[in-house]
């Protein structure tokens, strides 16, 4: 690859569906945090002017020709990430929800090798972010099952605000869950001995546009990622070593 | 001498079949997965011609009327069939999965080198 003769170490990956009311603030406000990053948008297959959006705010875009849901639209990010040379990966929401003037307290330790990935998440310290009854405890109900399957306190697997260095970029561009990600990337972390840390941020709500969560949904979701957790833990589990070996 | 009952299966197998096989010989259904229809239409031929077979199946599963053993065979075969077509949608899936992804990658850099090339054109 002759990437790393025009891009840079850092990249932003913001993935994308129907996000053109929030990605512009979005955008601007990542590349004013990290305006060493370079800025990659997925477009995961957006019947509105995403694209357009992304593009006018500055950003590179990777159109998906189709919609593949938020994990295959992350994992082409860690793709490109890993095949143009990039250190360091972190993911922001397109919606808003995150914070982009935290980017740099969780990539600190990142950077610092303190951890392979660090994710953002909301409820370490009380900072004021109100959930839904429901959800709340169906997050609390997943971070208490992660934590015992990976005998690490994890307080907020759901959050998708993480950042990676370049081990759980390969190994992400490999193994990364289609879709739901988020918490099943933990206990994949903990299997191929990666060290994911979280760092206490604010979240929002979204600046615009639609969110995709419905009740029927978040059970689904719920389901979904249970089973893919238990039955991950009767696989042999693959090594962030060996990815790196493989290449 | 067969009764009503196994010979509607048995000439519903016999169409199963001929439509499997002409369905392969157009081309339109592969060998490899035309392999569990045959298989279970042959059974479907084969069990209700031979009325010992289907009798000692019958025994064997504990059936009072031998032929509604034909209706387990059926059942089975149909379970297997799906199962089976759901592996090949789960492989189907990841592989469009990975294609898609690739064609994103690609046309992104197909339209850095156009650039490039813009770029050294209107020097």
């Amino acid at each position: 690859m002759t990437g790393k003769t025009f891009l840079g170490r850092l990249l932003v990956v913001i993935p994308a569906y129907n996000e053109e009311a929030s990605l512009g603030r979005v955008i601007a406000n990542v590349r004013q945090s990290a305006p060493e990053a370079d800025v990659l948008v997925i477009n995961d297959g957006s019947t509105d002017r995403t694209a357009e959006v992304a593009e006018t705010a500055g950003a590179r875009v990777i159109t998906l020709p189709f919609n593949l849901g938020i994990g295959a639209a992350m994992q082409t990010g860690f793709l490109f990430a890993r095949d143009f040379g990039y250190d360091f990966a972190v993911q922001v929401d397109g919606d808003g929800q995150h914070d982009p003037r935290e980017i740099p307290d969780i990539l600190a330790p990142v950077v610092a090798g303190e951890a392979d990935v660090a994710a953002g998440a909301r409820y370490i310290e009380d900072r004021g972010y109100i959930t839904p009854g429901l959800r709340r405890f169906g997050i609390v109900l997943l971070a208490t099952a992660i934590s015992i399957i990976t005998r690490r306190r994890v307080t907020d697997p759901t959050s998708g605000f993480r950042a990676s260095n370049r081990k759980a970029i390969c190994f992400c561009a490999l193994h990364y869950p289609s879709d739901y990600p988020e918490p099943e990337s933990v206990v994949l972390f903990r299997q191929a001995r990666l060290k994911m840390i979280e760092v206490p941020v604010t979240m929002n709500p979204r600046y615009g546009g639609q969110s995709s969560i419905t009740p029927f949904r978040s059970f689904y979701y719920m389901v979904k990622v249970f089973l893919a957790i238990l039955i991950g833990l009767l696989r042999r589990a693959p090594r962030a070593q060996e990815v790196l070996d493989a290449r | 001498m067969l009764d009503k009952f196994s010979l509607a299966i048995l000439l519903s197998a016999v169409g199963v079949l001929v439509i499997v096989l002409e369905l392969v010989r157009q081309r339109k259904l592969e060998e490899g997965y035309s392999l569990l229809w045959l298989a279970a239409g042959f059974l479907l031929v084969a069990l209700p011609l031979s009325r010992r077979a289907l009798d000692q199946v019958a025994g064997l599963f504990g059936v009072a009327y031998p032929p509604s053993v034909l209706f387990l065979v059926g059942f089975m075969a149909i379970t297997l069939l799906l199962l089976y077509f759901s592996t090949v949608i789960t492989r189907l899936n990841r592989q469009n999965r990975e294609a898609a992804q690739r064609l994103g990658l690609l046309q992104w850099r197909i339209r850095e080198l156009e650039k490039k090339l813009e770029e050294i054109a209107d020097r």
